[in-house]
């Protein structure tokens, strides 16, 4: 664990700005590129880093969410509906992180990474959208006006329970390893629960907000939040989550999927290859 | 249309101005804190304005779900009054416990 420096601050600060910025474009919180760098860069702890990383997604998530409130994609309802799976999951996972090793983080992290983005790939063509403007989007359901299509988008929520399920998950990955969860979740609600990409990452972007408050507090009652670095962290990735956000209405929803995989494959095999 | 299908807009402007007030009074905490931390090394107030900070930072989602329920309320929308207040259960679990930690 290096002495927390002002150069070791600046240069969190500047991995916060280019975190932040590829988390808002991908709709995932800067977490899954923070954390690697912060440990296996810069030598932080895992847990530490996990932590720090854990407090920008709360600054992600306030941040984008404020930029798309107004536009519709954010589902309210179904958000609800899931923090209350996702910040049970964060409560459990807080409790228990500190006695697990950083080996076995390690490699949990990979797996998650690796399943996530095999499940991206498999789903590049996959739009849900429903063009039939009559439809009934039920309670949890919404609809949106679609850029890219130029359309009204309605869609209906499938399989909640699986939703659900996926939710408290990403809760505990939440906690465990600082990624905010919506690798998890935003691939789910794409795939199985019929929820269009951009609503499920909106909504997910809302979402991870409260899901990472259901952890730090006991994250930081551990002694794993260095004020100072997750002071430089977060305002870097507010200032990179604000470019990220400007690119992501303009970037296509099957190039954003692509290079979400890419980004997760990598991730995935520098930290299977240290932790073997 | 069902009830629960009614339009949110109204929440949803409310949350945008809150989580953009929650960002910026955090933001500015926590860059005052940082600028005394390297202007000023073992400054007293430095500790208060990164913590305060944090505590802000930590807050905007808990007054999300806080707005959330009383729109709710206004509503009539028991159902989903009632999700909120089980979030800011589980929200204060985390909060009791991370107290009785130190």
């Amino acid at each position: 664990m290096p002495a927390v420096t002002p150069a070791l601050v600046a240069i969190v600060m500047a991995a916060g700005v280019l975190a932040g910025s590829l988390g808002a474009l991908l709709g995932i919180g800067g977490g899954v590129f923070l954390v690697p760098f912060l440990n296996a860069v810069l030598g932080i702890d895992f847990k530490v880093a996990a932590a720090i990383s854990l407090v920008t997604v709360i600054a992600t998530s306030s941040a984008v969410s404020a930029g798309t409130a107004g536009r519709n994609l954010i589902n309210l309802r179904l958000g609800m509906v899931l923090e209350v799976a996702s910040a049970a999951g964060g409560v459990a996972a807080a409790t228990t992180v500190a006695y697990v090793s950083d080996l076995a983080l390690e490699r949990g992290f990979a797996v998650v990474a690796a399943l996530t983005a095999i499940l991206m790939l498999s789903q590049l063509e996959r739009r849900n959208v429903i063009l039939d403007t009559s439809l009934d989007p039920g309670v949890l359901g919404g609809g949106f006006y679609d850029e890219e299509s130029g359309a009204n988008v309605i869609y209906r929520v499938k399989r909640l329970p699986a939703a659900l399920a996926v939710s408290f998950v990403a809760g505990n990955v939440s906690a465990a390893f600082g990624i905010g969860g919506g690798i998890l979740k935003v691939p789910a609600l794409n795939a199985w629960c019929g929820v269009p990409i951009r609503a499920a990452a909106a909504t997910s972007s809302l979402m991870i907000g409260v899901t990472a408050v259901a952890s730090v507090p006991i994250q930081y009652a551990h002694g794993f939040v260095p004020p100072p670095l997750a002071a430089a962290a977060v305002l870097g990735v507010l200032l990179g989550s604000r470019a990220g956000l400007w690119f992501g209405g303009r970037a296509r929803a099957k190039w954003l999927k692509l290079l979400m995989a890419v980004v997760l494959a990598t991730v995935s095999i520098v930290y299977l290859r240290r932790s073997l | 249309m069902s009830a629960g299908s009614q339009p949110l807009g109204r929440l949803e402007r409310h949350l945008g101005r809150l989580l953009i007030a929650g960002v910026v009074v955090s933001a500015a905490l926590l860059a005052a804190g940082l600028g005394l931390w390297l202007a000023a090394p073992g400054h007293s107030a430095t500790i208060w304005l990164l913590n305060a900070g944090l505590i802000a930072l930590m807050g905007t989602p808990i007054m999300r779900v806080f707005v959330s329920f009383a729109e709710y309320v206004r509503l009539r929308d028991w159902l989903f009054a009632g999700l909120t207040v089980v979030v800011l259960a589980e929200l204060a679990l985390t909060v009791v416990v991370a107290l009785s930690r130190r």
